[in-house]
């Protein structure tokens, strides 16, 4: 199963997807601009663009242990904070200027204040981001986000306009407007791409400037106009989640004959879903998108019916057979949605199956066994095998 | 018309050859480093034991188990949880809950009455509570498996073990042993804490009566005891090997895919 592509653009964008680094990174920071680290959902990048610098979504990809790190975390943190930290310790996350985080959960806590502690990057900013989806909180996360443009501005020197918030609002606007493109591709009964090439698409974008990015994905999408579509798939598949940023994954999946369609993921659907509005006050359409209006992950109090309508929404809307979800083992945020989920979905009639997956991949025999026989229990139901 | 269904698991590769609904052959060898290797070698002993040429006599191969994507002459394989549930079905249509305790890991699947597998769970990479966890067991008890489940049989008294990782477990034992417990109830404890180990996975799906308890594991007696005792129902014995049963299942469905094929 893989659509035949003229060009390079996909596999350009499987290489940025693959590793921390990249050619394009590299080229900006030739040139003298600065790269700020990003944890991880919940950071208005646009405020940082708008600034003249790259956001950087953080991760650790290629990682290949933890030792790094044991000294600094205890054993119920998470596999993505060690495995980023890791690299931090080994300075493979180096080119970055700055980092800015939120308090996403406890483990991402603990990471910042380690790596304020052991790695010392030039310039450190941290938001508490409100646990709650409402007005009030959105009042209070836009005073957080005037604080962060003015620290920015103050430490690298920089003047951070409304006119150039409101240009880098409607750059990343475009941006999602091109990946919802995609995702609508995925629609048809012969989607042109698969979901793991989907997937690196997006975690692409989270890596390299948008300009460039916007620019590539356009040329990508002429090319699935025109291209064949994929029909040697069994089931269409769903997949459910928070921040995992390796298309291999999917690729595990899909390599069980199915097509992932499409997905509720922190590099997926929920952060395309909506764009940031561009004509009210740039901070305060910034704030209110990632605490109103953007589909929130479960770490947000309050937001469960909406997710689950979210999720049954998409899987109605891409027609597919059955949904998979997937959590970082010892991830208390996904460990309760699981719960949820598992519930919700029964209830609709959706198939569904949950995997327990490490942030780095490294044995996949047993999700290839669950992802078979989960395809085989719902063939089972569509074709009375 | 013959049909196989081969099983290679971690441990063991298993094969049944079926002839019209009918089991005509079955092997049990212990698996090589190559599944490759180790289905054609079952696969010829099983084939022999019936006076069969091996592969080109077969219509139709099903494979399963963990070695089942690797093998250049099965025709098809399907996962060892659908496997298990279509064995386990045929050799009892009332079972509901199919409980596999393999090699290197262990599954509780739910079935209905036709046999399909309506939902599972399985445990995660590591050992815990599998062949290889008692395989490491008996040898630090200093004895065969087969004398690891009649010690066991025989504990009045079964110690209270909690470590589950066979490491771990293999210390804990070994602090038991330098107690002087009695190596029975060191047995006993140990078949009593996977038991554990399986009830949670088996609250995750339910043990809908009538439960059967399939893989290697299963000859175990003690293990199949001290289930019974906790769930508080019978565990169903089955007129095969209850290690063959995913074996079967692929030999089950093997025989369907060649009236099929030659319709
Ligand atoms: S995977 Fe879960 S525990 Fe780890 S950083 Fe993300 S939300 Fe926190």
């Amino acid at each position: 199963m893989n659509a035949q592509f003229k060009s390079t653009i996909l596999q350009d964008f499987r290489k940025t997807a693959a590793n921390p680094v990249n050619v394009s990174l590299q080229e900006w920071k030739k040139s003298g601009r600065k790269i700020i680290g990003c944890m991880y959902h919940y950071i208005p990048e646009e405020i940082i663009t708008a600034a003249g610098m790259l956001p950087y979504r953080m991760k650790a990809v290629g990682s290949k242990g933890t030792e790094l790190s044991e000294s600094c975390f205890t054993q119920i943190n998470c596999g993505f904070v060690r495995h980023l930290f890791d690299s931090g310790v080994r300075g493979e996350l180096g080119f970055i200027d700055g980092l800015v985080s939120v308090n996403n959960c406890d483990h991402i806590r603990r990471f910042y204040e380690n790596w304020q502690k052991k790695i010392k990057t030039p310039y450190m900013h941290f938001m508490p981001f409100p646990k709650k989806s409402g007005r009030e909180q959105a009042e209070v996360y836009r005073k957080e986000l005037a604080d962060f443009k003015n620290s920015l501005e103050k430490h690298f020197n920089v003047q951070i306009t409304d006119t150039k918030l409101k240009k880098a609002i409607e750059l990343h606007n475009e941006t999602r407007r091109l990946q919802r493109e995609l995702y609508e591709l995925r629609k048809k009964k012969n989607p042109p791409i698969t979901g793991a090439d989907v997937h690196a698409v997006m975690v692409a974008s989270s890596s390299m400037p948008k300009e460039k990015y916007n620019t590539m994905l356009t040329g990508l999408l002429e090319e699935l106009y025109t291209g064949e579509g994929i029909s040697d798939y069994s089931e269409r598949i769903m997949v459910v989640g928070g921040e995992l940023d390796d298309p291999k994954f999917i690729e595990v999946i899909e390599s069980q004959g199915c097509l992932v369609v499409a997905d509720s993921l922190g590099y997926g659907y929920r952060a395309i879903a909506e764009d940031v509005d561009t004509d009210i006050e740039p901070l305060t359409a910034l704030a209110e998108y990632h605490v109103l209006k953007r589909p929130a992950c479960p770490r947000i109090f309050g937001t469960t019916f909406n997710r689950n309508d979210f999720v049954r929404h998409i899987a109605e809307e891409f027609k597919v057979d059955g949904v998979i979800s997937v959590r970082l083992p010892l991830c208390d945020e996904w460990s309760f949605e699981q719960v949820n989920l598992i519930g919700y979905l029964k209830k609709h009639g959706i198939p569904h199956l949950t995997l327990d997956i490490d942030y780095i991949l490294s044995s996949t025999g047993q999700i290839k066994t669950r992802s078979q026989a989960f395809l085989e229990t719902i063939s089972g139901t569509k074709h009375g095998r | 018309m013959f049909v196989a269904g081969i099983d290679l698991g971690s441990a063991t590769g298993k094969v049944v050859i079926m002839e019209n609904d009918r089991v005509a052959s079955t092997v049990v060898i212990r698996s090589t480093a190559s599944p490759e290797k180790t289905a054609a070698l079952a696969i010829e002993e099983a084939a022999s034991k019936i006076g069969l040429k091996a592969v080109s006599d077969l219509e139709y191969i099903v494979g399963t188990g963990y070695g089942r994507s690797g093998v250049s002459f099965i025709t098809e394989n399907i996962s060892e949880i659908t496997c298990h549930a279509k064995g386990a079905h045929w050799l009892n249509p009332g079972i509901r809950t199919v409980i596999d305790v393999g090699g290197q890991d262990c599954k509780v699947i739910s079935v209905n009455a036709d046999g399909k597998v309506i939902e599972f769970a399985m445990n995660d990479k590591c050992a815990a509570g599998t062949g290889k966890f008692f395989e490491a067991m008996a040898r630090t008890l200093d004895c065969s498996l087969d004398e690891f489940a009649a010690l066991a049989l025989r504990s009045g008294n079964p110690c209270s073990i909690t470590k589950q990782c066979s490491v771990f477990a293999e210390s804990e034992v070994i602090t038991l042993i330098n107690n002087g417990e009695r190596q029975e109830d060191i047995a006993g404890g140990l078949i009593d804490s996977i038991v554990r180990r399986l009830l949670s996975m088996i609250y995750r799906v339910g043990a809908v009566p009538q439960v059967v308890l399939t893989g290697g594991c299963a000859r175990n007696m003690a293990l199949v005891k001290s289930l019974e005792v906790s769930l508080g129902i019978p565990v169903i014995r089955t007129k095969e090997d209850p290690q063959i049963t995913g074996a079967l299942g692929a030999a089950l469905f093997a025989q369907a895919k060649a009236l099929i094929q030659n319709k």
